[in-house]
Parts: C-alpha cells; structure tokens; sequence
C-alpha cells in the first residue's frame, strides 16, 4: 500500500526514480517470497527428522536456494551493473517492505494480537493493548498520510496550477504579510495558530519557516502525537472499574465496534482496526481545531485527499484479496450473468471504474468540505467582531458576537464528531461493498420482526 | 458580460440551489427514518447508521457545490 502511493505520488515527477523504487519493490517482494518458501521447507525437513524421518534436507530445498539466489541477487546485480536504474530508489524501494514489516511487528508487540480489540468484554479487565494496538496503527496511518501529505503539497507548490491539490489559498506559498493582512477581511482563511504567531515574531528562523510552510504536517503529528498520549494516559493501568479517561475510549472503541462490525458482519476482526485508526485520527485532527491557536488539519485538501487515498487503496487491495482478480474483475464488470449482462459490458464496466473513482474524491471533499466550511463560518464572525471593535462599536461587538461564535463552535464540535464517523462508515460501506456478499445475504433476513 | 461579476452573481446562487436539492433530500430521509423509529423503536441503532450514511451521501452534493465556490472564489476579484 505505500508503496503503491509513493510509487504513484513520485511518477508525474521523476518517473525514472519511481521505476527504480518499484523495481526494488518488487524484488524485496520476489526474496521475501522465497524467504518463505525456503524457511517451510527447512522447517518440514527438521519436523519430519524428529519425528523419525530419514533423509535431511530435500532436494526441492536446494533448487529454492539456488533458484533464489540466482534470481533474486541475479536480477539485483544486472539492475545494478547495467546503470539503468539510480541506485538509491532502489535501496529505498528494497527496503521499504522491510520497513513495513518492522512497524507490523512493533504493532504486534503492543498488541496482544489482532483480535484483542474486538474481542473485549465490556467488564474483563482491558490489557493495555486493547487501544495500543489502534495506537500503534494510528501513529503508522499517520506516518503514510504525512508523506502523502508532504509529498501532495511538493507537487502543488512544483505545478502552481490550478489543479485540485491547489485549493488552500494559503497553504504554502504565501509571505507572513499576506496573513497579517488578510486575516481581517475574513475570506477564506484561517484564523491564525501559533505557528502564524512564531513566524511573525521569527520571520527569519529556518525551523519556524519550515512549520510554517508546513503547518498542515505539523497539526497531523500534533494531533496524532497527542492521540498517543492521551491512550497511553488512559489505558496505562487498565483497571477493572475504569476511569473516567478509560471509560470513554472504551465507549468509543466499543459503540465503533458496534456499528461498523454490525455491517461487517463475520468479516469484522479484519477490518475493525483500520476503522477506528481512520476514526480516531480524524476525530483527534478535527477536534483540535477547536482549541484557539489550532487549527484542523482536516481543512486542507491535501491531507484528506491522502486519507482517501489510503482507504481507497485499502478497499481496492482488499477486494482483490477477497474476491481474486477474476472476481474482482467480475465485480468491476457488474457480475454479468445472462446475455443482456453480457451486451451491457461496453457500457458497465467504465461506469463502474468511474465510480470507484468517485470514492476517495466524495470522501476527501466531503471532509474537507465540512470543516473548511465550519472554520470560515467561524473565521466570518471573528472577522465581523474584530471590524466592529475597530469601529469602537463595543457594546454591539462583544456579547452578541461572543454568543454567536460560541454557537458555531458548539456546531463545529457536532461537525468534527459526525464528519469522522461519516468517513470512517463510508469506508466501511465500500469495504463491505467489495466483500463476498452470499454470507451476508443470509444475515439481512435473518432479523425478524418481533 | 462581465466574468467576476457573473461568477460573484452566479456562485452563491448555485450554492443555495444545490442546499435547496440535498435539503429536500435530508429531510425525506429524516422523515422516513423518524417514522420507522416511532412504529418500531427496536430497529433504531441499524436505523440511525444507515440514515448517517444516507445524510452523507445527500450533503456531499451540497459540499460540492462549496468545494467549487473555494476554488473559484478567487476568481471574483
């Protein structure tokens, strides 16, 4: 999955070095699989001697090696010889799925294993890694959408057009003194966070410059460094009886676990932890632009559009995986089955790739959408107070502004909640979308009316 | 005819015709959902997710109309 977005992120600009990376990729991909095969074999040599086999190794254990060594080092050495490919691509394509697999087992080792979020009753007492495992996801969620992000808004800054990644006026280019200036005509813009108030007071500091420029990444880690704490908080001694701070994840992780494993259905163990890591990522991002000096990082289209990225990505691999590629195809084609399903195909199959499309492009808009809307709504009101207040209008400014600011960010508050729970349903809809659907079809009647 | 002007005209007109569809849409589907609640108060968690879902679905078409007011919004001049 990452690699397939950061292959596809780097192509329009350095298809060269794109090329390299996913040629590593597949090799890493190629050695891992004989890896395997190897260490089966070994291991099936090794059992059938304890249990009184007769021979050692099996020949079909030297032909893998000598196959494997053959191709894999092989094919490394030609790519490397033939200067065709740039060498560092390659090594960072190479180790990539390396790198995969030793966040995989970091996340297992906070995690009793991937069943232990789901499989919780509400009075046992909740091992630590009940929300860990979320955590450690989240923070892995997090890590992929900063390089989608980041490498997003490289790609906006390099093109300059108006193409979709385009869209917030302010995110990148603009001078401190733009902000100054623009803030009070209350447009589109954002209030200003704490980074704005650092540039202004050290325009000349690189560090300051570079959050500044970049201030979307830092409120992602902001917000998902401060995720982290608060589970490690919470559910740092677990207790029979919780606590106030335990009670609530556990309530959230629970009423997830209801709705959304309620439309999984048998399917729900696999899925359930992408969910609440899409959830509580997008619930911790929105809620702190709550606070003043925060900002939602939600409100750039850069960052959504990542997320969408990465759950459209999710759902596509794992209707792949569930279906096969010919089902998979199939489902693409609308599972013709008659002559007219057949006659129809020409016209099915790019309505439905359009539709899948159509995905990840609803889902970041809508996001964005919602509480981009929310901030300027928000932003229009502060603006009109700070014009009144310039007009000395004070009587008239304050309370009646006052009041009505803090209505909108009571509906702010509503809008992160129900914004996160829509995003995290809506890929659990797709996901159920592209699952095998004959077990389901028995599940649907089976509810009674009573 | 003037472009910033026909788009300053045109932008906030579009954006009240698309709340004006998805509004309608909204509130069918409260008023459906609200129904069932009351003739079957027992259906009501299965209810509420699917209505979630419906009301995302029925505003995204409001948000686009507000996602392509920001992109032109600078266009006004």
């Amino acid at each position: 999955m990452i690699a397939a977005v950061s292959t596809a992120l780097i192509l329009p600009k350095h298809p060269h070095a794109a090329l390299s990376l996913a040629a590593g990729q597949l090799l890493a991909a190629l050695n891992f699989f004989f890896l395997e095969k190897l260490v089966k074999l070994f291991t099936h040599a090794f059992v059938a001697r304890r249990e009184g086999g007769t021979s050692g190794l099996p020949g079909r254990f030297f032909a893998f090696a000598s196959l494997k060594v053959a191709l894999v080092y092989g094919v490394g050495a030609a790519l490397t010889l033939s200067g065709r490919v740039d060498l560092i691509p390659l090594l960072a394509g190479f180790s990539l799925p390396l790198l995969a697999l030793f966040l995989k087992s970091l996340m297992l080792a906070f995690g009793s294993g991937p069943n232990s979020l789901v499989r919780r009753a509400p009075r046992t007492a909740a091992t630590s890694g009940n929300v860990a495992k979320p955590a450690a996801l989240f923070l892995i969620l997090a890590l992929l959408v900063l390089h989608g992000a980041a490498l997003a808004s490289e790609a906006t800054v390099a093109t300059g057009s108006a193409s979709v990644a385009a869209a917030p006026p302010e995110h990148a280019g603009s001078a401190p003194a733009e902000h100054a200036t623009a803030k009070s005509e209350g447009g589109a813009q954002h209030l200003p966070n704490w980074i704005v108030l650092l540039n202004d007071y050290f325009p000349h500091n690189p560090v300051v410059h570079w959050m500044h420029e970049n201030e979307i990444l830092v409120f992602a880690w902001l917000s998902g460094l401060l995720f982290l704490v608060i589970t490690w908080i919470a559910m740092r001694r677990p207790k029979p009886v919780p606590g106030q701070l335990q009670n609530a994840l556990e309530w959230i992780v629970e009423s997830m676990d209801d709705v959304c494993g309620g439309l999984l259905g048998s399917h729900k163990e696999r899925y359930i932890i992408f969910i609440c890591a899409l959830f509580f990522y997008i619930l911790t991002i929105n809620l702190l632009g709550i606070i003043p000096g925060f900002m939602s990082a939600t409100s750039s289209l850069d960052l959504t559009l990542a997320l969408a990225l990465i759950t459209f990505a999710y759902v596509q691999f794992w209707g792949i995986r569930n279906l096969g590629i010919l089902g998979y195809l199939d489902h693409l084609a609308g599972s013709p089955r008659d002559v007219i399903g057949f006659l129809m195909l020409p016209v099915m199959v790019p309505v439905h790739i359009l539709g899948e499309l159509a995905k990840p492009v609803s889902l970041s808009c809508r996001l964005f959408g919602n509480i981009f809307g929310e901030d300027t709504l928000i932003v229009v009101f502060v603006g009109a107070t700070a014009l009144l207040l310039k007009a000395s209008l004070t009587a008239l400014a304050i309370p009646p502004m006052l009041g009505i600011s803090a209505l909108f960010m009571m509906l702010q508050t509503l809008t992160a909640i129900v914004q996160a729970l829509i995003f995290s349903l809506l890929a659990t809809v797709y996901l159920y979308m592209m699952l095998p659907h004959e077990e389901h079809a028995h599940g649907e009647t089976e509810p009674a009316h009573s | 005819m003037n472009f910033a002007a026909t788009l300053g005209f045109g932008l906030p007109l579009g954006i009240g015709l698309a709340a004006i569809g998805s509004g309608i849409g909204i509130g069918f589907m409260g008023k459906g959902a609200m129904e069932a609640m009351g003739r079957q108060p027992e259906i009501l968690p299965k209810l509420q997710v699917a209505m979630i879902i419906g009301f995302g679905f029925a505003e995204a078409l409001t948000i686009y109309a507000f996602v392509t007011m920001f992109f032109l919004q600078g266009r006004i001049g």
